[in-house]
Protein backbone atom coordinates (compact mmCIF):
# COMPACT_ATOMS: atom_id res chain seq x y z
CA UNK A 1 0.00 0.00 0.00
CA UNK A 2 2.73 2.33 1.01
CA UNK A 3 4.60 1.29 -2.02
CA UNK A 4 1.81 2.16 -4.28
CA UNK A 5 1.13 5.49 -2.63
CA UNK A 6 4.73 6.59 -2.42
CA UNK A 7 5.25 5.77 -6.02
CA UNK A 8 2.25 7.60 -7.23
CA UNK A 9 2.74 10.66 -5.01
CA UNK A 10 6.49 11.18 -5.08
CA UNK A 11 7.97 8.72 -7.48
CA UNK A 12 11.49 10.23 -7.30
CA UNK A 13 11.73 9.76 -3.48
CA UNK A 14 13.99 6.87 -2.41
CA UNK A 15 12.09 3.94 -0.89
CA UNK A 16 13.93 3.90 2.47
CA UNK A 17 12.25 7.22 3.43
CA UNK A 18 8.82 5.86 2.56
CA UNK A 19 6.96 6.43 5.86
CA UNK A 20 8.40 9.87 6.57
CA UNK A 21 7.72 10.96 3.08
CA UNK A 22 4.20 9.65 3.28
CA UNK A 23 3.57 11.57 6.54
CA UNK A 24 5.08 14.71 5.16
CA UNK A 25 3.12 14.53 1.96
CA UNK A 26 -0.24 13.36 3.21
CA UNK A 27 -0.72 14.49 6.81
CA UNK A 28 0.97 17.86 7.25
CA UNK A 29 -1.80 19.88 5.76
CA UNK A 30 -4.72 18.13 7.46
CA UNK A 31 -2.90 18.30 10.77
CA UNK A 32 -2.26 21.98 10.40
CA UNK A 33 -5.89 22.52 9.46
CA UNK A 34 -7.03 20.59 12.53
CA UNK A 35 -4.72 22.60 14.74
CA UNK A 36 -6.05 25.81 13.31
CA UNK A 37 -9.62 24.66 13.82
CA UNK A 38 -8.97 23.66 17.44
CA UNK A 39 -7.43 27.04 18.13
CA UNK A 40 -9.98 29.15 16.28
CA UNK A 41 -13.24 27.31 16.95
CA UNK A 42 -13.60 28.48 20.57
CA UNK A 43 -13.38 32.08 19.35
CA UNK A 44 -16.32 31.75 17.00
CA UNK A 45 -19.04 32.34 19.62
CA UNK A 46 -17.17 35.44 20.76
CA UNK A 47 -17.00 36.71 17.22
CA UNK A 48 -20.71 36.09 16.91
CA UNK A 49 -21.23 38.02 20.11
CA UNK A 50 -19.22 40.94 18.80
CA UNK A 51 -21.16 40.91 15.58
CA UNK A 52 -24.40 40.78 17.52
CA UNK A 53 -23.26 43.62 19.71
CA UNK A 54 -22.69 45.74 16.63
CA UNK A 55 -26.35 45.33 15.73
CA UNK A 56 -27.65 46.58 19.05
CA UNK A 57 -28.67 50.15 18.39
CA UNK A 58 -27.52 52.82 20.74
CA UNK A 59 -30.83 54.18 22.02
CA UNK A 60 -29.41 57.68 22.11
CA UNK A 61 -28.33 57.42 18.49
CA UNK A 62 -31.64 55.93 17.44
CA UNK A 63 -33.52 58.75 19.14
CA UNK A 64 -31.33 61.44 17.61
CA UNK A 65 -31.66 59.86 14.16
CA UNK A 66 -35.41 60.04 14.53
CA UNK A 67 -35.28 63.60 15.74
CA UNK A 68 -33.17 64.53 12.73
CA UNK A 69 -35.55 62.51 10.51
CA UNK A 70 -32.66 60.50 9.09
CA UNK A 71 -34.83 57.40 9.00
CA UNK A 72 -37.80 59.00 7.29
CA UNK A 73 -40.56 61.33 8.41
CA UNK A 74 -40.74 61.78 12.15
CA UNK A 75 -43.30 59.67 14.00
CA UNK A 76 -44.16 62.10 16.73
CA UNK A 77 -47.13 63.70 18.45
CA UNK A 78 -47.70 66.85 20.39
CA UNK A 79 -50.62 68.53 22.10
CA UNK A 80 -49.82 71.74 20.23
CA UNK A 81 -51.88 72.11 17.08
CA UNK A 82 -50.12 73.71 14.16
CA UNK A 83 -48.23 73.10 10.95
CA UNK A 84 -45.27 70.82 11.68
CA UNK A 85 -45.64 71.36 15.42
CA UNK A 86 -44.59 67.73 15.93
CA UNK A 87 -41.31 68.28 14.09
CA UNK A 88 -38.45 68.73 16.54
CA UNK A 89 -35.70 69.76 14.12
CA UNK A 90 -36.58 71.69 10.99
CA UNK A 91 -34.71 69.97 8.18
CA UNK A 92 -34.46 72.86 5.74
CA UNK A 93 -33.93 75.91 7.92
CA UNK A 94 -30.15 75.91 7.92
CA UNK A 95 -29.89 75.19 4.21
CA UNK A 96 -32.36 77.99 3.48
CA UNK A 97 -30.43 80.36 5.71
CA UNK A 98 -27.18 79.42 3.94
CA UNK A 99 -28.80 80.01 0.55
CA UNK A 100 -30.23 83.36 1.53
CA UNK A 101 -27.24 84.70 3.43
CA UNK A 102 -24.39 83.27 1.37
CA UNK A 103 -25.89 82.95 -2.11
CA UNK A 104 -28.93 85.12 -2.73
CA UNK A 105 -27.86 88.28 -0.93
CA UNK A 106 -24.25 88.51 -2.17
CA UNK A 107 -24.78 87.00 -5.63
CA UNK A 108 -27.90 89.11 -6.17
CA UNK A 109 -26.00 92.23 -5.16
CA UNK A 110 -23.14 91.41 -7.52
CA UNK A 111 -25.55 90.65 -10.33
CA UNK A 112 -27.57 93.85 -9.93
CA UNK A 113 -24.60 96.12 -9.33
CA UNK A 114 -22.71 94.36 -12.12
CA UNK A 115 -25.59 94.96 -14.51
CA UNK A 116 -25.70 98.63 -13.55
CA UNK A 117 -21.94 98.91 -13.97
CA UNK A 118 -22.15 97.22 -17.36
CA UNK A 119 -24.88 99.60 -18.48
CA UNK A 120 -22.87 102.58 -17.23
CA UNK A 121 -19.83 101.31 -19.14
CA UNK A 122 -21.91 100.70 -22.24
CA UNK A 123 -23.34 104.19 -22.01
CA UNK A 124 -19.88 105.66 -21.62
CA UNK A 125 -18.57 103.83 -24.66
CA UNK A 126 -21.59 103.89 -26.95
CA UNK A 127 -23.73 106.72 -25.60
CA UNK A 128 -27.32 106.98 -26.69
CA UNK A 129 -27.76 104.92 -29.84
CA UNK A 130 -28.83 107.65 -32.25
CA UNK A 131 -31.12 107.66 -35.24
CA UNK A 132 -28.38 107.61 -37.87
CA UNK A 133 -30.64 108.96 -40.57
CA UNK A 134 -32.39 111.48 -38.34
CA UNK A 135 -36.14 111.65 -38.13
CA UNK A 136 -38.10 111.11 -41.30
CA UNK A 137 -41.29 112.55 -39.87
CA UNK A 138 -43.09 109.50 -41.15
CA UNK A 139 -44.77 107.40 -38.48
CA UNK A 140 -45.29 103.66 -38.37
CA UNK A 141 -47.80 102.16 -35.92
CA UNK A 142 -46.06 99.72 -33.61
CA UNK A 143 -47.95 98.96 -30.40
CA UNK A 144 -51.71 99.03 -29.94
CA UNK A 145 -53.49 100.76 -27.09
CA UNK A 146 -54.15 97.39 -25.46
CA UNK A 147 -50.52 96.40 -25.74
CA UNK A 148 -49.36 99.65 -24.24
CA UNK A 149 -51.87 99.49 -21.39
CA UNK A 150 -50.86 95.95 -20.57
CA UNK A 151 -47.17 96.82 -20.87
CA UNK A 152 -47.40 99.71 -18.47
CA UNK A 153 -49.68 97.82 -16.13
CA UNK A 154 -47.10 95.05 -15.94
CA UNK A 155 -44.18 97.49 -15.87
CA UNK A 156 -45.48 99.61 -13.01
CA UNK A 157 -46.43 96.51 -11.04
CA UNK A 158 -43.05 94.97 -11.75
CA UNK A 159 -41.11 98.01 -10.61
CA UNK A 160 -43.23 98.29 -7.48
CA UNK A 161 -42.74 94.61 -6.62
CA UNK A 162 -39.05 94.78 -7.44
CA UNK A 163 -38.46 97.81 -5.23
CA UNK A 164 -40.47 96.43 -2.30
CA UNK A 165 -38.79 93.05 -2.70
CA UNK A 166 -35.33 94.60 -2.76
CA UNK A 167 -36.23 96.59 0.36
CA UNK A 168 -36.86 93.30 2.15
CA UNK A 169 -33.71 91.67 0.73
CA UNK A 170 -31.21 94.49 1.10
CA UNK A 171 -32.87 97.04 3.40
CA UNK A 172 -31.15 95.59 6.45
CA UNK A 173 -27.76 96.44 4.99
CA UNK A 174 -28.59 99.59 3.05
CA UNK A 175 -31.58 101.30 4.65
CA UNK A 176 -31.15 100.69 8.40
CA UNK A 177 -28.03 102.91 8.47
CA UNK A 178 -30.02 105.60 6.65
CA UNK A 179 -33.43 105.38 8.32
CA UNK A 180 -32.65 103.88 11.70
CA UNK A 181 -34.28 100.69 13.03
CA UNK A 182 -37.72 102.25 13.64
CA UNK A 183 -37.80 104.13 10.37
CA UNK A 184 -36.75 101.09 8.41
CA UNK A 185 -39.22 98.89 10.29
CA UNK A 186 -42.07 101.12 9.11
CA UNK A 187 -40.68 101.14 5.57
CA UNK A 188 -40.19 97.39 5.52
CA UNK A 189 -43.65 96.75 6.98
CA UNK A 190 -45.18 98.90 4.24
CA UNK A 191 -43.03 97.20 1.62
CA UNK A 192 -44.04 93.77 2.87
CA UNK A 193 -47.76 94.61 2.93
CA UNK A 194 -47.58 96.23 -0.49
CA UNK A 195 -45.64 93.32 -1.93
CA UNK A 196 -48.05 90.78 -0.48
CA UNK A 197 -51.19 92.69 -1.53
CA UNK A 198 -50.20 93.65 -5.07
CA UNK A 199 -48.09 90.58 -5.81
CA UNK A 200 -51.07 88.33 -6.55
CA UNK A 201 -52.06 90.69 -9.41
CA UNK A 202 -48.78 90.01 -11.21
CA UNK A 203 -49.87 86.63 -12.65
CA UNK A 204 -52.68 88.45 -14.47
CA UNK A 205 -50.18 90.91 -15.92
CA UNK A 206 -48.03 88.00 -17.12
CA UNK A 207 -51.08 86.32 -18.65
CA UNK A 208 -52.10 89.52 -20.43
CA UNK A 209 -48.55 89.94 -21.73
CA UNK A 210 -48.67 86.42 -23.09
CA UNK A 211 -51.96 87.08 -24.88
CA UNK A 212 -50.96 90.41 -26.40
CA UNK A 213 -47.26 89.95 -27.11
CA UNK A 214 -46.84 86.26 -27.96
CA UNK A 215 -47.50 86.80 -31.64
CA UNK A 216 -44.28 87.46 -33.52
CA UNK A 217 -42.09 86.31 -30.65
CA UNK A 218 -41.24 82.91 -32.06
CA UNK A 219 -37.51 82.50 -32.65
CA UNK A 220 -36.30 82.39 -36.25
CA UNK A 221 -32.93 81.80 -37.89
CA UNK A 222 -32.63 85.54 -38.40
CA UNK A 223 -32.56 85.98 -34.60
CA UNK A 224 -29.48 83.78 -34.38
CA UNK A 225 -27.78 85.97 -36.95
CA UNK A 226 -28.95 89.00 -34.96
CA UNK A 227 -27.25 87.61 -31.86
CA UNK A 228 -24.03 86.95 -33.80
CA UNK A 229 -24.01 90.60 -34.78
CA UNK A 230 -24.55 91.55 -31.09
CA UNK A 231 -27.88 93.02 -32.07
CA UNK A 232 -26.21 95.89 -33.87
CA UNK A 233 -25.53 97.46 -30.48
CA UNK A 234 -21.94 98.02 -31.50
CA UNK A 235 -21.21 100.79 -33.96
CA UNK A 236 -21.26 99.86 -37.60
CA UNK A 237 -22.73 96.41 -37.13
CA UNK A 238 -26.28 96.69 -38.45
CA UNK A 239 -28.33 93.61 -37.67
CA UNK A 240 -31.42 92.78 -39.63
CA UNK A 241 -34.62 91.92 -37.80
CA UNK A 242 -38.35 91.60 -38.16
CA UNK A 243 -41.03 92.94 -35.87
CA UNK A 244 -39.14 91.77 -32.81
CA UNK A 245 -35.41 91.20 -32.71
CA UNK A 246 -33.62 88.38 -30.87
CA UNK A 247 -33.14 90.44 -27.74
CA UNK A 248 -36.77 91.44 -27.57
CA UNK A 249 -37.86 87.85 -28.10
CA UNK A 250 -35.53 86.68 -25.36
CA UNK A 251 -36.95 89.28 -23.03
CA UNK A 252 -40.51 88.21 -23.86
CA UNK A 253 -39.79 84.58 -23.04
CA UNK A 254 -37.91 85.60 -19.93
CA UNK A 255 -40.91 87.62 -18.79
CA UNK A 256 -43.14 84.63 -19.41
CA UNK A 257 -40.98 81.97 -17.75
CA UNK A 258 -39.71 84.11 -14.88
CA UNK A 259 -43.19 85.53 -14.50
CA UNK A 260 -44.73 82.09 -14.09
CA UNK A 261 -42.00 80.93 -11.69
CA UNK A 262 -42.20 84.06 -9.59
CA UNK A 263 -46.01 84.02 -9.58
CA UNK A 264 -46.36 80.40 -8.50
CA UNK A 265 -43.68 80.66 -5.81
CA UNK A 266 -45.07 84.00 -4.68
CA UNK A 267 -48.59 82.66 -4.29
CA UNK A 268 -47.25 79.74 -2.23
CA UNK A 269 -45.46 82.20 0.05
CA UNK A 270 -48.30 84.68 0.20
CA UNK A 271 -51.10 82.27 1.01
CA UNK A 272 -49.74 80.10 3.78
CA UNK A 273 -53.19 78.87 4.70
CA UNK A 274 -53.08 75.54 2.91
CA UNK A 275 -50.92 73.83 5.50
CA UNK A 276 -47.73 74.04 3.46
CA UNK A 277 -44.75 73.37 5.66
CA UNK A 278 -41.38 75.03 5.93
CA UNK A 279 -39.81 72.84 3.26
CA UNK A 280 -42.29 74.05 0.65
CA UNK A 281 -42.05 77.63 1.87
CA UNK A 282 -38.25 77.60 1.84
CA UNK A 283 -38.15 76.09 -1.63
CA UNK A 284 -40.68 78.65 -2.87
CA UNK A 285 -38.55 81.39 -1.38
CA UNK A 286 -35.41 80.07 -3.08
CA UNK A 287 -37.19 80.08 -6.45
CA UNK A 288 -38.82 83.45 -5.78
CA UNK A 289 -35.66 85.24 -4.67
CA UNK A 290 -33.35 83.59 -7.17
CA UNK A 291 -35.61 84.30 -10.14
CA UNK A 292 -36.39 87.80 -8.91
CA UNK A 293 -32.80 89.08 -8.91
CA UNK A 294 -32.17 87.68 -12.40
CA UNK A 295 -35.51 89.11 -13.58
CA UNK A 296 -34.68 92.53 -12.15
CA UNK A 297 -31.17 92.49 -13.62
CA UNK A 298 -32.59 91.65 -17.07
CA UNK A 299 -35.24 94.32 -16.71
CA UNK A 300 -32.53 96.93 -16.12
CA UNK A 301 -31.19 96.25 -19.59
CA UNK A 302 -34.70 96.40 -21.06
CA UNK A 303 -35.49 99.65 -19.25
CA UNK A 304 -32.19 101.23 -20.28
CA UNK A 305 -32.45 100.44 -23.97
CA UNK A 306 -36.13 101.38 -24.02
CA UNK A 307 -35.63 104.81 -22.49
CA UNK A 308 -32.35 106.73 -22.56
CA UNK A 309 -30.32 104.04 -24.32
CA UNK A 310 -31.79 104.40 -27.78
CA UNK A 311 -33.19 107.38 -29.59
CA UNK A 312 -36.71 106.86 -30.85
CA UNK A 313 -37.43 103.67 -28.94
CA UNK A 314 -39.53 104.94 -26.07
CA UNK A 315 -42.25 106.45 -28.25
CA UNK A 316 -43.30 102.99 -29.45
CA UNK A 317 -44.58 102.35 -25.93
CA UNK A 318 -45.75 105.89 -25.21
CA UNK A 319 -47.91 106.91 -28.15
CA UNK A 320 -47.52 103.66 -30.05
CA UNK A 321 -45.83 104.96 -33.22
CA UNK A 322 -42.22 104.92 -34.26
CA UNK A 323 -40.38 106.97 -36.82
CA UNK A 324 -39.88 105.18 -40.13
CA UNK A 325 -36.13 105.74 -39.89
CA UNK A 326 -36.06 104.09 -36.45
CA UNK A 327 -37.89 101.13 -37.93
CA UNK A 328 -35.47 101.05 -40.85
CA UNK A 329 -32.45 101.01 -38.59
CA UNK A 330 -33.70 98.50 -36.04
CA UNK A 331 -36.51 96.49 -37.65
CA UNK A 332 -35.84 96.69 -41.37
CA UNK A 333 -37.80 93.61 -42.41
CA UNK A 334 -40.81 94.77 -40.47
CA UNK A 335 -40.63 98.21 -42.09
CA UNK A 336 -40.56 96.63 -45.51
CA UNK A 337 -43.76 94.77 -44.69
CA UNK A 338 -45.37 97.89 -43.35
CA UNK A 339 -44.40 99.81 -46.47
CA UNK A 340 -45.88 97.09 -48.63
CA UNK A 341 -49.06 97.34 -46.63
CA UNK A 342 -49.13 101.10 -46.98
CA UNK A 343 -48.87 101.64 -43.25
CA UNK A 344 -45.96 104.06 -43.30
CA UNK A 345 -46.15 107.80 -43.20
CA UNK A 346 -49.65 108.38 -41.99
CA UNK A 347 -50.76 110.86 -39.38
CA UNK A 348 -51.62 109.06 -36.15
CA UNK A 349 -55.14 110.37 -35.90
CA UNK A 350 -55.81 110.08 -39.60
CA UNK A 351 -54.65 106.50 -39.49
CA UNK A 352 -57.00 105.73 -36.63
CA UNK A 353 -59.85 107.27 -38.61
CA UNK A 354 -59.02 105.46 -41.83
CA UNK A 355 -58.61 102.07 -40.22
CA UNK A 356 -61.71 102.44 -38.16
CA UNK A 357 -63.70 102.84 -41.35
CA UNK A 358 -61.88 100.46 -43.61
CA UNK A 359 -61.16 97.77 -41.02
CA UNK A 360 -58.04 96.67 -42.84
CA UNK A 361 -56.66 93.34 -41.65
CA UNK A 362 -52.93 93.38 -41.96
CA UNK A 363 -50.91 90.19 -42.02
CA UNK A 364 -47.36 91.25 -41.53
CA UNK A 365 -44.03 89.70 -40.65
CA UNK A 366 -45.44 88.13 -37.55
CA UNK A 367 -46.57 91.63 -36.84
CA UNK A 368 -49.36 92.51 -34.49
CA UNK A 369 -48.85 96.11 -35.50
CA UNK A 370 -52.26 96.47 -37.06
CA UNK A 371 -53.91 96.11 -33.71
CA UNK A 372 -52.86 99.70 -33.25
CA UNK A 373 -55.54 100.74 -35.60
CA UNK A 374 -58.44 98.66 -34.47
CA UNK A 375 -59.62 101.52 -32.39
CA UNK B 1 -21.99 86.38 33.03
CA UNK B 2 -23.76 83.10 32.73
CA UNK B 3 -24.55 81.59 29.35
CA UNK B 4 -28.19 80.61 29.64
CA UNK B 5 -29.22 77.24 28.25
CA UNK B 6 -32.18 74.90 28.18
CA UNK B 7 -31.72 71.16 28.31
CA UNK B 8 -34.43 68.52 28.21
CA UNK B 9 -33.49 65.13 29.60
CA UNK B 10 -35.43 62.70 27.40
CA UNK B 11 -34.94 59.91 29.92
CA UNK B 12 -36.94 61.87 32.44
CA UNK B 13 -39.59 63.77 30.50
CA UNK B 14 -43.01 62.22 31.11
CA UNK B 15 -44.96 64.47 28.72
CA UNK B 16 -47.03 66.06 31.48
CA UNK B 17 -47.01 69.41 29.62
CA UNK B 18 -46.47 71.15 32.93
CA UNK B 19 -43.82 73.34 31.30
CA UNK B 20 -46.24 74.36 28.53
CA UNK B 21 -48.92 75.24 31.05
CA UNK B 22 -46.53 77.09 33.33
CA UNK B 23 -45.28 79.15 30.40
CA UNK B 24 -48.72 80.00 29.09
CA UNK B 25 -49.92 81.01 32.51
CA UNK B 26 -46.88 82.99 33.57
CA UNK B 27 -46.80 85.09 30.43
CA UNK B 28 -50.56 85.09 29.73
CA UNK B 29 -49.92 83.88 26.20
CA UNK B 30 -52.96 84.05 23.93
CA UNK B 31 -54.56 81.09 22.20
CA UNK B 32 -52.73 79.81 19.17
CA UNK B 33 -49.29 80.72 20.44
CA UNK B 34 -47.13 78.10 22.09
CA UNK B 35 -43.74 79.29 23.17
CA UNK B 36 -43.03 75.79 24.43
CA UNK B 37 -44.35 72.42 23.36
CA UNK B 38 -43.74 68.79 24.28
CA UNK B 39 -43.14 66.37 21.42
CA UNK B 40 -43.42 62.63 21.91
CA UNK B 41 -41.62 60.28 19.56
CA UNK B 42 -42.96 56.74 19.03
CA UNK B 43 -45.94 57.42 21.26
CA UNK B 44 -47.13 54.17 22.86
CA UNK B 45 -44.35 52.11 21.32
CA UNK B 46 -41.06 50.73 22.49
CA UNK B 47 -38.51 53.50 22.64
CA UNK B 48 -41.06 56.23 23.33
CA UNK B 49 -39.40 59.46 24.33
CA UNK B 50 -40.74 62.90 25.03
CA UNK B 51 -38.97 66.19 25.01
CA UNK B 52 -39.94 69.73 25.73
CA UNK B 53 -38.80 72.20 23.12
CA UNK B 54 -38.82 75.97 22.80
CA UNK B 55 -36.41 78.63 21.64
CA UNK B 56 -32.97 77.23 22.45
CA UNK B 57 -31.32 80.66 22.44
CA UNK B 58 -28.68 79.66 19.89
CA UNK B 59 -25.26 81.24 20.02
CA UNK B 60 -25.36 81.66 16.23
CA UNK B 61 -29.09 82.17 15.95
CA UNK B 62 -30.52 81.65 12.44
CA UNK B 63 -33.46 83.93 13.24
CA UNK B 64 -31.08 86.79 13.96
CA UNK B 65 -29.19 86.07 10.76
CA UNK B 66 -32.16 86.11 8.41
CA UNK B 67 -34.36 88.80 9.98
CA UNK B 68 -34.79 91.43 7.24
CA UNK B 69 -35.33 94.21 9.79
CA UNK B 70 -32.68 93.02 12.26
CA UNK B 71 -35.10 93.02 15.21
CA UNK B 72 -33.27 90.37 17.25
CA UNK B 73 -30.63 90.90 19.87
CA UNK B 74 -28.76 88.71 22.29
CA UNK B 75 -28.43 89.66 25.94
CA UNK B 76 -25.20 89.34 27.90
CA UNK B 77 -26.63 86.09 29.25
CA UNK B 78 -26.91 84.70 25.72
CA UNK B 79 -30.68 84.99 25.64
CA UNK B 80 -32.06 85.69 22.16
CA UNK B 81 -34.76 88.36 22.33
CA UNK B 82 -36.56 90.44 19.74
CA UNK B 83 -38.20 93.83 19.46
CA UNK B 84 -41.88 93.55 18.55
CA UNK B 85 -41.96 97.23 17.61
CA UNK B 86 -39.47 96.47 14.84
CA UNK B 87 -40.78 93.04 13.77
CA UNK B 88 -42.80 93.12 10.54
CA UNK B 89 -44.13 89.56 10.75
CA UNK B 90 -42.49 88.23 7.59
CA UNK B 91 -41.99 84.71 8.98
CA UNK B 92 -38.36 84.33 7.88
CA UNK B 93 -37.29 83.46 11.43
CA UNK B 94 -39.78 80.59 11.39
CA UNK B 95 -38.34 79.22 8.14
CA UNK B 96 -34.79 79.39 9.49
CA UNK B 97 -35.34 78.24 13.08
CA UNK B 98 -34.36 74.60 13.67
CA UNK B 99 -36.81 74.24 16.56
CA UNK B 100 -39.99 75.84 15.28
CA UNK B 101 -39.76 78.38 18.09
CA UNK B 102 -41.14 81.53 16.42
CA UNK B 103 -44.90 81.75 16.71
CA UNK B 104 -47.34 84.07 14.97
CA UNK B 105 -50.74 85.17 16.27
CA UNK B 106 -52.48 84.99 12.91
CA UNK B 107 -51.99 82.89 9.81
CA UNK B 108 -54.11 84.64 7.23
CA UNK B 109 -53.91 85.29 3.53
CA UNK B 110 -51.63 87.88 1.91
CA UNK B 111 -48.81 86.83 4.21
CA UNK B 112 -50.39 88.34 7.30
CA UNK B 113 -48.98 86.83 10.47
CA UNK B 114 -48.81 89.55 13.08
CA UNK B 115 -45.80 90.21 15.29
CA UNK B 116 -43.67 87.19 16.04
CA UNK B 117 -43.74 85.79 19.56
CA UNK B 118 -41.35 83.30 21.09
CA UNK B 119 -39.81 82.05 24.30
CA UNK B 120 -37.85 84.81 26.03
CA UNK B 121 -36.11 82.57 28.57
CA UNK B 122 -38.37 84.53 30.94
CA UNK B 123 -36.23 87.57 30.20
CA UNK B 124 -38.90 89.85 28.71
CA UNK B 125 -37.77 92.06 25.87
CA UNK B 126 -36.43 95.54 25.22
CA UNK B 127 -37.48 98.30 27.56
CA UNK B 128 -37.82 98.60 31.31
CA UNK B 129 -37.89 95.23 33.08
CA UNK B 130 -41.41 94.17 34.07
CA UNK B 131 -42.93 97.47 33.01
CA UNK B 132 -46.58 97.15 32.03
CA UNK B 133 -45.62 97.49 28.37
CA UNK B 134 -42.89 94.87 28.51
CA UNK B 135 -45.12 92.39 30.33
CA UNK B 136 -47.92 92.96 27.83
CA UNK B 137 -45.69 92.38 24.82
CA UNK B 138 -43.22 89.79 26.05
CA UNK B 139 -44.53 88.39 29.34
CA UNK B 140 -42.86 88.47 32.70
CA UNK B 141 -39.17 89.14 33.16
CA UNK B 142 -38.14 86.59 35.77
CA UNK B 143 -34.44 86.86 35.04
CA UNK B 144 -34.56 90.50 36.10
CA UNK B 145 -35.96 89.28 39.43
CA UNK B 146 -33.16 86.77 39.83
CA UNK B 147 -35.36 83.80 38.94
CA UNK B 148 -34.98 81.16 36.27
CA UNK B 149 -37.53 80.22 33.57
CA UNK B 150 -40.74 78.96 35.10
CA UNK B 151 -41.07 75.96 32.76
CA UNK B 152 -37.92 74.41 34.18
CA UNK B 153 -38.69 75.51 37.73
CA UNK B 154 -42.07 73.75 37.48
CA UNK B 155 -40.79 70.56 35.83
CA UNK B 156 -41.91 67.74 38.12
CA UNK B 157 -39.23 65.26 37.06
CA UNK B 158 -36.51 67.85 36.56
CA UNK B 159 -36.27 66.71 32.99
CA UNK B 160 -36.22 70.31 31.78
CA UNK B 161 -33.21 72.19 33.04
CA UNK B 162 -32.62 75.89 32.56
CA UNK B 163 -29.88 78.18 33.68
CA UNK B 164 -26.17 78.72 33.33
CA UNK B 165 -24.98 76.34 30.66
CA UNK B 166 -22.03 75.16 32.76
CA UNK B 167 -24.23 74.18 35.70
CA UNK B 168 -26.82 72.56 33.43
CA UNK B 169 -24.05 70.59 31.75
CA UNK B 170 -22.63 69.51 35.10
CA UNK B 171 -26.00 68.22 36.27
CA UNK B 172 -26.57 66.35 33.04
CA UNK B 173 -23.05 64.95 32.99
CA UNK B 174 -23.57 63.60 36.49
CA UNK B 175 -26.80 61.97 35.40
CA UNK B 176 -25.09 60.40 32.41
CA UNK B 177 -22.37 59.06 34.66
CA UNK B 178 -25.08 57.38 36.79
CA UNK B 179 -26.62 55.84 33.73
CA UNK B 180 -23.52 54.50 32.07
CA UNK B 181 -21.40 55.63 29.23
CA UNK B 182 -22.44 56.43 25.68
CA UNK B 183 -26.09 56.76 26.56
CA UNK B 184 -26.54 53.00 26.53
CA UNK B 185 -27.99 52.98 30.01
CA UNK B 186 -31.28 54.56 29.06
CA UNK B 187 -34.82 54.19 30.25
CA UNK B 188 -36.54 55.28 33.42
CA UNK B 189 -35.33 52.21 35.25
CA UNK B 190 -31.80 53.51 34.91
CA UNK B 191 -32.62 57.17 35.15
CA UNK B 192 -34.35 56.70 38.50
CA UNK B 193 -32.88 53.44 39.84
CA UNK B 194 -31.34 54.24 43.17
CA UNK B 195 -29.66 50.87 43.46
CA UNK B 196 -27.61 51.54 40.40
CA UNK B 197 -26.59 54.90 41.74
CA UNK B 198 -25.48 53.41 45.03
CA UNK B 199 -23.46 50.80 43.22
CA UNK B 200 -21.77 53.39 41.09
CA UNK B 201 -20.41 55.16 44.11
CA UNK B 202 -21.85 58.38 42.80
CA UNK B 203 -24.77 58.74 45.19
CA UNK B 204 -26.74 61.87 44.59
CA UNK B 205 -28.83 63.73 47.08
CA UNK B 206 -31.95 61.71 46.42
CA UNK B 207 -30.13 58.42 46.93
CA UNK B 208 -28.57 59.68 50.15
CA UNK B 209 -31.91 60.66 51.67
CA UNK B 210 -33.30 57.17 51.35
CA UNK B 211 -30.63 55.64 53.48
Amino acid sequence: MSDHLSQSAIPTEPRRHGLRAWVRARLTRPLLALLAFVLIAPLVPYAAMYAERGNVPNPGTALWNEVRQRTGPIDADTQVRGVESNVLINQVGERWREFRSKMLVPAGAWLLLGTLAFLALFRTLRGTIPLEGGRSGQLVPRFSVNQRVVHWFAAILFVFLAVTGLVLLYGRFVLIPLLGPEGFSATAAAAKEGHNLFGPIFPFAVLAMLVLFARGNGFRWIDVKWFFKAGGLLKGHPASSGYYNGGQKSWFWMVLLFGIAISVSGLILDFGVFGQGREVMALAHVVHGGVAVVFIAASLGHIYIGTIGMEGAFESMSHGYVDANWAREHHDLWLAEMEAAGMVGVEPNALEEVKRHDNIDFKGFGSPGTKAVEG
Amino acid sequence: MARMKFLCDTERCIECNGCVTACKNEHEIPWGINRRRVVTINDGEKGERSMSVACMHCSDAPCMAVCPVDCFFQTADGVVLHDKDICIGCGYCFYACPFGAPQFPTGGVFGSRGKMDKCTFCAGGPGEANSAEQVRKYGRNRLAEGKLPLCAEMCATKALLAGDGNLVADIFRQRMAYRGAAGLGTGWGVAYDKGLRKGSGLEGKAAGKDE
